[in-house]
């Protein structure tokens, strides 16, 4: 915890600044430092158990941005996260073509732009949470694709306004609830608008794909079983997805005057494949600065919506629904360094279609940027 | 009358120290090549935000800011920007890590920054009105 900001700044300057200001090359990084604890292993919370634990939350992000030319600059994002045994992997890796002073292409990997916060969701310092409300932000293993997108920006009068599109794929070994699927999305395409006035914001986005998971009614997976269960009951095709659409839906408005901030976000999933269930989340949090300390209180909450006859029943099975209460603090320690406590109580209202547990979450955390 | 004249001197000089501490004022300042008269707040406060890159005259518009730490920056953040220092990184970091802005360039102080924006019309910046002179024109004044 003695990692001051100054320290690793003095430390990154020494070994950037020549080539920062000959050859345009901008670095820089971010890192959460994060240790939590359940209340009990009842519930399931962010990877959490009763003992703390460090690795879960604690990740270093490192970007690097080469200007080639006037139009086009290239950058890479490379991620070291605990939770993946700080195996660093490239998020990003895109290159940038400014074909206007409004309008930006980039190609390469790039994050999903699936939620008001995607954008810059491991920048801890960018927020007050420790992390935002997993219940909402659910797609965290499908979070980047190969790809291309447009983003258009416009201003009419004192609105802010852009358009962002975007497609792709993405395939990789994805982990769902403590198994590991095969899942492969192709034709991944969506559409981002976003506005600001002033203190307010709204932010409204559509994405599709298609979804094919190596589901095997033989296996042992959870949702190997809950296929083989649908296959018993005469519906097994409708849970094995091969090219399966599904579909991602959001809207969010916020509020910042500078002392007092406010968002209200609501999203769902529709899905052709029963394998994985409709649902809905959504989250309101509100937070009151007071000098260099701010307080939050946000409330989330999700649940899913089943089909209809033999597969809904089915579903069942693996009906979730929950929602959680969320207390925190967060401390500016300095203008690149915050200290963060999180106090989360989860109610795990239905579980694998049983009723589930409560339990508190409690976080301790340090984000800072650089 | 001696010590009358020497006190009165003190009460003078502390008035200019009081002053210029406390009365520091901050002109935003462009080149007085620069086509633009006077700039509005928001306006301003846009520009340094990255929300636009053109001047009203719609000439391009390169904001540079003063190292951290200058008293004319937290000024400048508190009373044009109104955020924090904290809040400010926490605005830029939201943008820097998705592609969508860098920050102004860390420039130096206001002897610097009214040099660099003498020579160049599509910079931008904010310096204590101290060291304007007429290589620069003040577009706005707090």
């Amino acid at each position: 915890m003695v990692l001051r900001k100054s320290g690793l700044a003095a430390a990154l300057t020494l070994v950037i600044s020549p080539s920062a200001f000959s050859s345009d090359l901008q670095i820089n990084g971010f890192m959460n430092v994060t240790a939590g604890v359940l209340s009990n292993e009842d519930i399931s919370a962010d990877g959490y158990d009763d003992g703390v634990s460090f690795d879960n939350g604690t990740l270093v992000g490192l970007q690097m941005t080469q200007q080639v030319n006037d139009s086009t600059s290239a950058t890479m994002q490379l991620i070291s996260r605990g939770s993946d045994s700080y195996e660093t992997e490239a998020a990003w890796a895109y290159i940038t073509y400014t074909a206007s002073d409004s309008t930006d292409i980039r190609m390469g990997r790039l994050r999903t732009p699936f939620f008001y916060y995607s954008d810059f969701l491991e920048v801890g310092y960018a927020y007050n949470w420790i992390t935002p409300p997993s219940i909402v932000y659910r797609l965290g293993a499908l979070s980047s694709l190969s790809g291309v997108d447009l983003t258009q920006r416009f201003t009419m009068g004192s609105v802010d306004a852009s358009v962002q599109l975007y497609g792709g794929r993405f395939s990789s070994d994805v982990e769902l609830q403590g198994d590991e699927y095969a899942i492969e999305l192709r034709r991944a395409m969506g559409i981002v608008l976003a506005m600001s006035m002033g203190d307010f914001g709204a932010r409204a986005s559509y994405h599709q794909t298609n979804i094919t998971m190596d589901i095997d009614p033989g296996g042992t997976r959870a949702l190997d079983q809950l296929a083989a269960g649908a296959a018993l009951a005469g519906v097994g095709d409708e849970f094995i997805p091969d090219e399966d659409k599904s579909s991602f839906y959001q809207a969010s408005v916020n509020y910042d005057n500078g002392s007092t901030s406010v968002i209200a976000e609501w999203t769902a999933l529709k899905h052709d494949s029963a394998v994985l269930n409709d649902d809905s989340a959504y989250m309101i949090s509100a937070a009151q600065r007071m000098g260099d300390i701010t307080g939050h209180l946000t409330y989330a909450a999700t649940s899913d919506n089943l089909k209809s006859g033999m597969v809904g029943t089915v579903q069942e099975n693996a009906e979730l629904k929950e929602s959680a209460i969320i207390l925190g603090a967060r401390f500016d320690y300095d203008a690149a360094t915050a200290f963060k406590i999180d106090i989360q109580y989860n109610d795990e209202e239905t579980v694998a279609g049983a009723d589930g547990e409560t339990g508190v979450l409690y976080t301790l955390g340090m984000s800072l940027v650089f | 009358m001696k010590i009358f004249k020497s006190v009165s001197r003190l009460a003078l000089l502390t008035s200019i120290i009081f002053t210029a501490t406390a009365y520091a004022e901050v002109a935003v300042i462009v080149s007085a090549a620069n086509g633009n008269s006077a700039l509005d707040g928001n306006t301003i406060s846009r520009i340094f935000l990255g929300k636009t890159s053109k001047f009203p005259d719609g000439s391009q518009a390169i904001p540079v800011d003063q190292n951290e730490g200058s008293a004319t920056r937290d000024a400048f953040n508190d009373q044009v920007l109104g955020k924090s220092a904290s809040q400010l990184k926490a605005y830029w970091s939201r943008l820097i890590f998705t592609g969508k802005g860098t920050p102004p360039k860390e420039s130096g102080n206001d002897a610097d920054i009214k040099n660099l924006v003498a020579q160049n019309p599509n910079l931008i910046g904010y310096v204590d009105t101290s060291v304007v002179d007429e290589s620069v024109k003040v577009v706005h004044k707090f």
